[in-house]
């Protein structure tokens, strides 16, 4: 599997390979005479001096390394063992590209290194080689996974100067979960050649699936194995807000099987692996007499099913703390619900079958769905692989079971209405699901299968704030008044989120300070307070009143008011010098409105007013206007994003409308006294 | 230059190897065992001290056995979960280095508000933080079950300590959770036939708490109401802020008297600097090779200091592996004359170096220790001596006393790395010395000057260059910051500093090259830039901000609650000058009036003046302290908002035939 399931955030990206150890494949070789480099006096070996003169395309003057020869080679050795050797060879071209000297092979209880070296080859002097008794192992799960088996060897390779040639080699002995590989050889630096090589048993057949990447075809080395090449990738050079790595890059998907037993390889297609999960799970679900009391007294005094569905979500968000535990099969098979309503706590998985088992004991049939939790990770288009790293739940609803609050739902040609639902994000309301999840891909898991479905789009109304406010400008310039702001969605849940961590209460005006510090040059909270902090199932807000002195600026006898108080919608995402490469991905759909009353001081009178801005480009949206009505101005403005993606050819586009932003965000009223 | 010392990132320190022993342990501490719930405990659902703390420590407990046989330390904590959030606390990671330690006898338990009590049988994993040749860092993980808003979760361990060695410790008291309560104590390592002695250093305890040996000499100290530990932007080293109490073991003989101590410090210090610096011949050879009789002495001081500057200095080259160091075949300099003709040293010894060549030169100079305040202010009457741990050369001239530290990379003649600059320090002589304070540099020293020559478009752009010189401290960490890197990272790291210091969307190009490698030359950015919009629209008139280069001060201090002191690393200036040329046709309508706010130690000035056709903005903003009581803080934040409302004061402008529009 590409990632074990347990909310996985970001993993260290290893130095050779960009796909982890997990991926149920791990490999072997030994084709095309693959001996591990047995050399005298520490030089490097004769595959990484082949290279020392190797023509080079000019590169631009970014590119920090180039990768002069890649070739992996996997030797399948039986359905519960593999193996595959490593070799990679970089030239340094830049101080960054030091970085390629640290060699990291990630490997855990089912994986052994059983061989490392690293080589370097100066532009001048003698060559360097470090052997695996160098290299230090470390942990390789993220922080919040509390025990993993998960670990890295590190090698550090002496002298990654630029103009050197740093190489290694190695090999991991897998006992692979699942017969799949995923050659990753399209990487951030450019890659000069890089070959795969398999090998299989005698009557084992393969698939491949080229992602990002025009296929190639192998050329059959004889014994059942074959090579595939490519030559001269490109570098995927990273731009904010672009898609996943992995939903870029170019990879070749390989799955291998026997002639007569396809069904023995979990990810010959996503009905494949949805069964191999299913029956993973097993009877992992059935409820112990506990919660079978925990459902009874949880769901007492609900009345209809929706509220019954509603308290048993609300428990396993709320009480069952998260605690990751990722040791073997145990990165992806969840524990007993028993187990996990004992202890009160659980990952991404476990809370996904607690769910599921309490559900089951009010008549309410559910499914895990495997995803990822960047989307674009894994697509439509894309054939059966594990990019998955995160568990939730659908839901199927009861017949006829309709409710306003039900947002995050499909209907589904065989189950009916589903609705998505993931205990592990405890700040999302039963009913909706977080941007992250929105339009994505996930596999559903039913007990006769598996298929690939896309998850629904929340309306952009769903995330969005509101923020309202009555102000009153003095004669002096200052502006005092209220302001509320009502928050849903991820809006609300990233302030929850963030006040969550705030260890003492006087702390928790500080989102409000920031807020007002980023568009008000001077000010003084005289009044603050949250709404429905606790009651996640309600929207969150701010109420607040201000002051700011100065706000009006004196030019002569006139005074200067922006109109547009609070707030920055404005970005300087798409200001660089460098062309955009890839699509610019939005978090979620968003409408924001700003409705803001500002009284002008008696003896004054509005001499002119910024010009209303109109601006909607398809993918996203932006009105402002300003109005005079007697002594009062009123500005309102709505920000909204309705797809979540911009494609390249529509970049300037953007860049555009962000400046349109910006400038009407700086855009100013005069006021003059009254004749 | 800085002489780091090493720290491990356990527990504890190792600090001297002792021989076996005959002796036999008492077992004075049993493990502290898990103790009774306690009504109020369970009931309670906030804590006055901590409104809004999502857990606290109601009880904490540290014993400690130094003896050499069965060394070991029992930790026991007890936690009161307050919030959900509080429940992050029931996962627990106890790091630790094989080599030197273990942790054993593990037991934990959840005690719920009513009082039942759920024991922990679940797995302690072990993992593995980082594992090489020669050390093993790992963890002891596990987590509580059934842990809920309300819970007392309570564990209790056992350091296990290598045999027959020796380590220093320390009581951490303050952490990010209030502690209501803790108990602490050592029982020192004792042999009779061992010279070797206990003491011990405190900083900031709470009021009546201060560590006490007994007639059975273990060290005991009970505390209270210990505030949780919490960062803020600009606050001073953490050290300075945390209440510890830091065990020393020495094996010579104790000094209770500072003045003394520091004697016998300085003058063994000033031994091992003379056995380096002591080659006067070799050293007057080299300065007649640097300096012409005829110079200044000014300019003989500045010549060495050049020079020394240019010679190889190991302590700022990359790290290089075991291998690499072993092929250089570098012998170890082991004094001046070593380094002189091999041309190479580390920080330390390049300005040991230049004391000895300005002694040769004839100048009176003195080698000093200071104390460097990245991580702690120094204190005599605390006697560390390792915290005099960065060496300057103090140079007698005309009365003055002048600083000097060329060990430091980049930093430019005269002043020295911000971290000793304003620090005490001690000048070493055979007497063992006396103590020296090291100046503090003005703001006007280190300064950051933009001059920018604008043209208006009547779309409302900026576009035209723009000169950044940085001088100084401001000079020498932006060198250091980048030394490692090649043209095309400077470049970016410029204009990347450039847009950062610009509150709008800018295009910024570096079109010089900077002097990167001098350390008395100030640093020279050149740009090309344009913002877009910038010009804002208001009906028939067009705005345009008093400043531009503002998004730096735009959010300091925003938050009106302050806990600690405010801290900044050295005194600094900006100055702007800012020439924006008109469209033709447009006219000035009015310009803001100059502002000006004197702070004392803060100061700020705006000018904006109409030129014809062309309008020049002035703004100069002076930071010079180094540290201010919190007391100071809202008059602090006040000063930076009325910076701010100046920098958004407003210039008018009316278009000409054809309107501004963005």
């Amino acid at each position: 599997m590409k990632s074990k399931l347990c909310c996985n955030l970001e993993r260290p990206v290893p130095a050779t390979r960009s796909r982890t150890w997990l991926s149920l494949v791990w490999v072997i070789g030994c084709i095309l005479a693959f001996v591990p480099s047995a050399l005298a006096g520490g030089d490097a070996p004769a595959w990484m001096h082949a290279l020392v003169n190797v023509p080079l395309p000019t590169y631009d003057e970014k590119t920090d390394a180039v990768l002069l020869y890649s070739e992996t080679n996997v030797t399948v050795i039986s359905a519960d063992k593999m193996r595959t050797q490593v070799r990679e060879a970089y030239k340094i071209l830049r101080p960054n590209g030091r970085e390629h000297g640290t060699v990291k092979v990630p490997f855990d209880a089912q994986s052994k290194v059983s061989s490392l070296r690293g080589w370097c080859i100066p532009a001048q002097g003698k060559d360097y080689e470090v052997k695996e008794k160098d290299a230090v192992e470390q942990a390789y799960a993220p922080d919040f996974v509390l025990a993993s088996d998960a670990k890295v060897k590190t090698l550090q390779i002496p002298a990654p100067d630029v103009g050197n040639i740093v190489g290694y080699e190695y090999e991991v002995e897998d006992r692979p979960f699942f017969l799949q590989d995923i050659w990753d050889f399209q990487k951030a630096d450019p890659a000069r050649e890089s070959h795969y090589s398999l090998q299989l048993p005698a009557g084992w057949e393969y698939k491949v699936s080229w992602l990002n990447h025009p296929e190639v075809k192998p050329t059959e080395a004889g014994n059942n194995s074959w090579r595939w090449t490519v030559s001269d990738v490109s570098e995927i050079k990273k731009e904010p807000e672009m898609p996943p790595f992995g939903g870029v890059a170019g990879q070749m998907v390989v799955s291998f099987f026997t002639s007569s037993g396809r069904a023995l390889n979990a990810n010959i297609d996503w009905d494949t692996m949805g069964k191999w999960y299913s029956d993973l799970v097993g009877e992992r679900v059935d409820a112990s007499s506990e919660i079978k009391q925990q459902v009874a007294t949880l769901t007492a005094s609900k009345t209809t099913k929706l509220q019954q569905m509603q308290a048993i979500a609300g428990f396993v968000q709320h009480d069952i703390r998260y605690v990751a535990i990722e040791l073997g099969i145990g990165g992806f098979q969840p524990h007993p619900a028993p187990d996990i309503f004992s202890h009160h706590y659980g990952d991404c998985k476990d809370k996904a079958t607690l769910v599921r088992s309490m559900l089951r004991e009010i008549g309410v049939d559910s499914y895990y769905v495997l995803i990822n939790h960047e989307r674009g990770s894994v697509t439509g288009e894309m054939p059966a692989h594990n990019g998955f790293d995160h568990a939730i739940t659908a839901i199927k609803l009861p017949d006829g079971l309709t409710d306003s609050s039900l947002i995050a739902t499909v209907q589904h040609p065989k189950l009916g209405r589903i609705l998505f639902f993931d205990p592990t994000n405890d700040l999302i309301p039963f009913g909706q699901i977080g941007g992250y999840l929105q339009a994505n891909y996930g596999l559903l898991v039913t007990p006769t299968g598996g298929e690939l479905i896309e998850l629904p789009q929340q309306p952009s109304m769903m995330n969005s704030i509101q923020r309202t406010a009555k102000l009153t400008l003095d004669p002096t310039g200052t502006l005092r008044g209220d302001v509320k702001e009502v928050r849903l969605g991820e809006r609300a849940s990233s302030e929850r989120w963030r006040l969550r961590t705030v260890t003492k209460d006087v702390d928790r005006i500080k989102p409000i300070e920031e807020l007002l510090g980023s568009s008000l040059a001077s000010f003084h909270l005289t009044h603050a307070s949250l709404i429905n902090f606790q009651q996640t199932d309600q929207p969150f807000g701010f109420n607040y009143s201000f002051e700011s002195p100065n706000y009006a600026k004196s030019a002569g006898n006139l005074l200067l008011v922006r109109p547009r108080v609070i707030g920055n919608k404005g970005s300087g995402l798409l200001e660089t010098k460098e062309p955009r490469r890839f699509p610019i991905e939005f978090e979620e759909p968003t409408r924001d409105t700003d409705t803001f009353e500002i009284t002008i001081p008696s003896g004054y009178v509005v001499d002119d007013i910024p010009p209303p801005v109109d601006a909607d480009y398809g993918f996203a949206s932006y009105h402002s206007k300003t109005v005079v009505t007697g002594n009062v101005v009123d500005y309102t403005r709505t920000f909204e994003v309705k797809e979540l993606s911009v494609p390249v050819s529509r970049a300037e586009e953007l860049r555009k409308f962000y400046r349109i932003i910006a400038s009407d965000e700086r855009n100013t009223m005069v006021l003059k006294p009254s004749p | 230059m800085l002489l780091r010392r090493v720290f491990s990132t356990g527990c504890c320190a190792v600090s001297l190897i002792l021989a076996a022993a005959n002796f036999v342990p008492v077992p004075v501490f049993a493990s502290a065992g898990f103790q009774p719930p306690n009504p109020d405990e369970l009931k309670m659902t906030s804590e006055p001290l901590a409104p809004g703390a999502p857990a606290i420590i109601l009880y904490r407990q540290v014993d400690r056995d130094d003896n050499a046989q069965t060394p070991h330390e029992d930790d026991y904590i007890r936690i009161k979960i307050l919030t959900e959030e509080g429940r992050k606390y029931a996962d627990v990671e106890i790091p630790f280095f094989r080599e030197s330690e273990d942790i054993v006898k593990i037991r934990a338990r959840t005690v719920h508000p009513d009082g039942s009590i759920i024991n922990f049988e679940g797995k302690v994993y072990e993992k593995i933080i980082e594992k090489g040749r020669s050390s093993h860092y790992l963890a002891k993980t596990f987590t509580l079950q059934d842990v809920e808003v309300g819970s007392i979760i309570e564990y209790y361990f056992t350091y296990d300590l290598r045999e027959h060695y020796v380590y220093d410790s320390h009581w951490i008291l303050s952490s990010d959770l209030l502690t209501k309560s803790a108990a602490f104590s050592l029982k020192p390592y004792t042999a009779y036939y061992s010279t070797m002695q206990l003491r011990w250093t405190w900083h900031d305890l709470p009021i009546g708490s201060v560590p006490k040996q007994g007639p059975d000499k273990i060290v005991r100290m009970e505390a209270s109401n210990i505030p949780a530990f919490q960062t803020e932007d600009f606050m001073p080293p953490a050290n300075e802020l945390m209440s510890r109490v830091d065990f020393i073991y020495s094996d010579e003989l104790p000094e209770n008297n500072p003045d003394k101590f520091w004697k016998n410090v300085g003058k063994k210090r000033n031994g091992q600097l003379e056995s380096f610096v002591g080659k006067r011949k070799a050293m007057e050879d080299a300065v007649a090779q640097i300096v012409s009789p005829s110079d200044s002495p000014e300019l003989k001081l500045r010549k060495i200091y050049d020079r020394v500057q240019q010679i190889r200095n190991k302590s700022y080259e990359l790290r290089k592996t075991e291998q690499e160091v072993k092929r250089e075949k570098e012998k170890p300099v082991e004094n001046v004359e070593d380094l002189w003709k091999r041309g190479y040293g580390n920080g330390v010894q390049l300005t040991w170096l230049y004391l000895a060549l300005v002694r040769a030169a004839g100048f009176e100079a003195y080698g000093c220790w200071v104390s460097d305040r990245r991580e702690y202010f120094f204190n005599p009457k605390i006697m560390e001596p390792y915290k005099l741990n960065a060496n300057v050369v103090l140079v007698k001239l005309n009365g003055k006393d002048l600083y000097f530290d060329p060990g430091a990379e980049f930093t430019p003649f005269g002043l020295l790395t911000w971290a000793e600059t304003g620090v005490i320090g001690l000048r070493l002589d055979k007497d063992g010395g006396t103590w020296i304070q090291t100046t503090l540099p003005a703001a006007s020293e280190s300064r950051m000057e933009r001059r920018a020559n604008l043209k208006l478009t009547d779309t409302g752009d900026l576009e035209g260059k723009v000169t950044v010189t940085y001088t100084g401290l401001e000079a020498m960490y932006h060198r250091l910051d980048v030394r490692h890197d090649d043209d095309v990272a400077h470049k970016k790291f410029m204009e990347d500093r450039l847009k950062s210091q610009v509150p709008a969307a800018i295009e910024a190009e570096l079109v010089n090259k900077p002097d990167w490698s001098g350390s008395g030359t100030p640093l020279v950015a050149e740009f090309d830039i344009k913002i877009p919009g910038w010009a804002a629209n208001a009906g028939k008139r067009v705005v345009l901000p008093a400043a531009i280069f503002t998004e730096v001060e735009k959010h300091i201090f925003e938050h009106a609650n302050r806990a600690y002191p405010i801290y900044f690393e050295y005194p600094y200036e900006k100055i702007d000058d800012i020439a924006i040329e008109l469209p033709p046709g447009w006219s000035v309508n009015s310009v803001p009036p100059a502002q000006a706010q004197d702070g004392h130690v803060v100061a700020y000035d705006l000018k904006v003046e109409n030129r014809k056709d062309t309008l020049h903005l002035t703004r100069k903003l002076t930071v010079d302290f180094l540290i201010l009581e919190p007391k100071y803080y809202m008059a602090l934040r006040n000063f930076f908002q009325a910076v701010r409302t100046g920098d958004e004061e407003q210039i008018v402008l009316q278009p000409g035939a054809a309107s501004a529009s963005n």
